[in-house]
């Protein structure tokens, strides 16, 4: 029996019949968080969206890019789930972009664990096209599809339950890079740090010209070129971009 | 015109020449759209500027590494060692290479048979148990994965015979008695007869020359002895017969 030892190759093997043997291993006994205080929703997977509104607006609006622009006022903080994907800028999501989103983090998620949950609303707007070679003129076109107007720091899903950012990370950056603005996936934790880090810098900068100060006291005539909408964005938005290394 | 009927205050009394025009491009894009040049100016000089550290980051030291909190499980599995390195005579450090679990099995069996126990340890746990006791000078030896065989006994002819057959584990040193032995040093350890047979070996030797001092010394007077009850025996006999006795007792004095 012990002869066969040398003419074995090296092979570690193991599975059902396999002998094993107790070894000395090193293990953290580090406390697993807490998952006390979550309820889950009763569909933890994402809800379809419905392509066209239940009532179709028969109204074709104007554009109004302004829905796009600045700062978010919905839907900037979390309210069930822990991690989310955060717009960097303003954009308008259409119905295949909630698909995209609802079937990859579905196939994604771990349904027992976790629960992922809308924040913004189904497409609502609508957008109008001319049809294909037509001529121009002849007034507005008929209604094409219909959009949903994100503003930049606003919550597109939230994913929560019994899991950590390092597992919901993956699929919800690879959801964020296919959006139409920039996106990052955020948890409840950085999310804040974010923001104390954007309150920090504002307090911070060295600068003693700031953005407000210019534009408030109309220094050399500078509201000339600038828009009033400027007084409250400070310079911080362009357009539906959001410049976020400007305090 | 509804402005001029109320409305907005501002709007309220408007010159008809001072028409607001409905021109001008969109301020709102969703492209990149370029700012004027002089917003372009304005947003230049303001800037943020990061406030400057009161000493330059690279005139700090190195930040040091954050210690390892050690978890009440590390310290367990150091205290079992320091007990295996207290209780035995011999151990033996070993590099272990990756084989079936049925040879180890087999192994830590035979070796068992001569009361030698097999140890896995890492060498994360056994480093801070050794540098601080007096094996320090095995440290060198625990670099890769190794595996202790420790025995309250000196079996190192057994163990050596055990480990001949198991090419994936490769003897590298041994601390026998409080002496540290190469591989070697293991080898010709086990070579010497046990300690029981060069005890009694010595204490033959050393009670050789006495005894023959002894005897060499008792050799004449026992002789005489002898030679005196021969002697006696003979008279004894004389008495009975024949004259010529003191021949054989004057030649043994002469001796």
């Amino acid at each position: 029996m012990w002869r066969w030892w040398r003419s074995r190759p090296l092979l570690a093997r193991g599975g059902p019949g396999a002998v094993t043997v107790p070894r000395a291993g090193l293990k953290k006994y580090v406390l697993p968080p807490d998952y006390s205080g979550i309820t889950f929703p009763e569909r933890t997977k994402l809800k379809f969206m419905d392509k066209v509104p239940a009532v179709p607006k028969v109204r074709r609006e104007p554009r109004q890019l302004r829905d796009i622009r600045g700062p978010s006022r919905q839907a900037t903080h979390f309210t069930q789930g822990q991690y989310g994907i955060l717009a960097l800028g303003g954009g308008y999501l259409h119905w295949g972009h909630f698909e995209m989103i609802r079937l990859t983090i579905g196939r994604s998620m771990d349904p027992k664990n976790m629960f992922a949950i809308w924040r913004v609303p189904a497409p609502y707007k609508p957008v109008t096209r001319k049809s294909l070679g037509h001529r121009m003129g002849g007034g507005k076109g008929p209604i094409d599809h219909y959009v949903t107007a994100v503003k930049s720091g606003c919550l597109v899903v939230e994913v929560g339950g019994r899991c950590e950012f390092g597992e919901v990370k993956p699929f919800l950056t690879q959801v964020a890079r296919k959006l139409p603005f920039p996106a990052i996936p955020v948890s409840r934790d950085s999310l804040q740090q974010m923001q104390q880090e954007e309150e920090e810098r504002r307090l911070n900068n060295q600068n003693p010209w700031t953005f407000e100060r210019v534009i408030t006291a109309n220094m050399l005539g500078m509201r000339k070129y600038l828009s009033p909408y400027d007084l409250h964005l400070k310079g911080r938005y362009w357009g539906k971009f959001f410049l976020k290394h400007r305090v | 015109m509804a402005a001029l009927s109320g409305g907005v205050p501002w709007r309220r009394g408007w010159l008809p020449a001072l028409q607001l025009v409905r021109r001008g491009s969109k301020a709102v894009t969703r492209h990149w759209k370029a700012m004027h040049f002089q917003r372009q100016k304005l947003m230049a000089v303001t800037e943020y500027l990061a406030p400057r550290p009161a000493v330059p980051p690279h005139c700090l030291a190195p930040r040091k590494e954050a210690s390892q909190e050690d978890n009440g499980y590390a310290r367990l599995l150091q205290r079992q060692v320091e007990e295996v390195f207290r209780d035995s005579r011999m151990i033996a450090v070993c590099q272990y290479n990756s084989m079936p679990d049925e040879d180890m099995v087999l192994m830590r069996h035979y070796l068992r048979k001569h009361n030698i126990e097999v140890k896995f340890v890492l060498n994360e746990i056994v480093r801070p148990v050794l540098s601080q006791s007096k094996y320090k000078n095995l440290l060198p030896l625990f670099v890769a994965r190794n595996i202790l065989l420790v025995s309250p006994e000196t079996k190192a002819r057994e163990m050596l015979r055990v480990l001949k057959r198991v090419p994936q584990v490769n003897l590298l040193a041994a601390c026998i008695d409080d002496t540290i032995l190469s591989r070697q040093g293991v080898e010709n350890f086990a070579k010497l007869p046990p300690l029981e047979a060069a005890q009694g070996q010595t204490v033959g030797a050393l009670g050789l020359l006495p005894s023959q001092t002894s005897s060499l010394l008792q050799c004449g007077s026992a002789h005489l002895t002898a030679l005196l009850d021969q002697h006696i025996r003979q008279l004894q006999a004389g008495e009975t017969g024949s004259p010529a006795e003191p021949a054989p007792a004057q030649s043994s004095g002469a001796h």
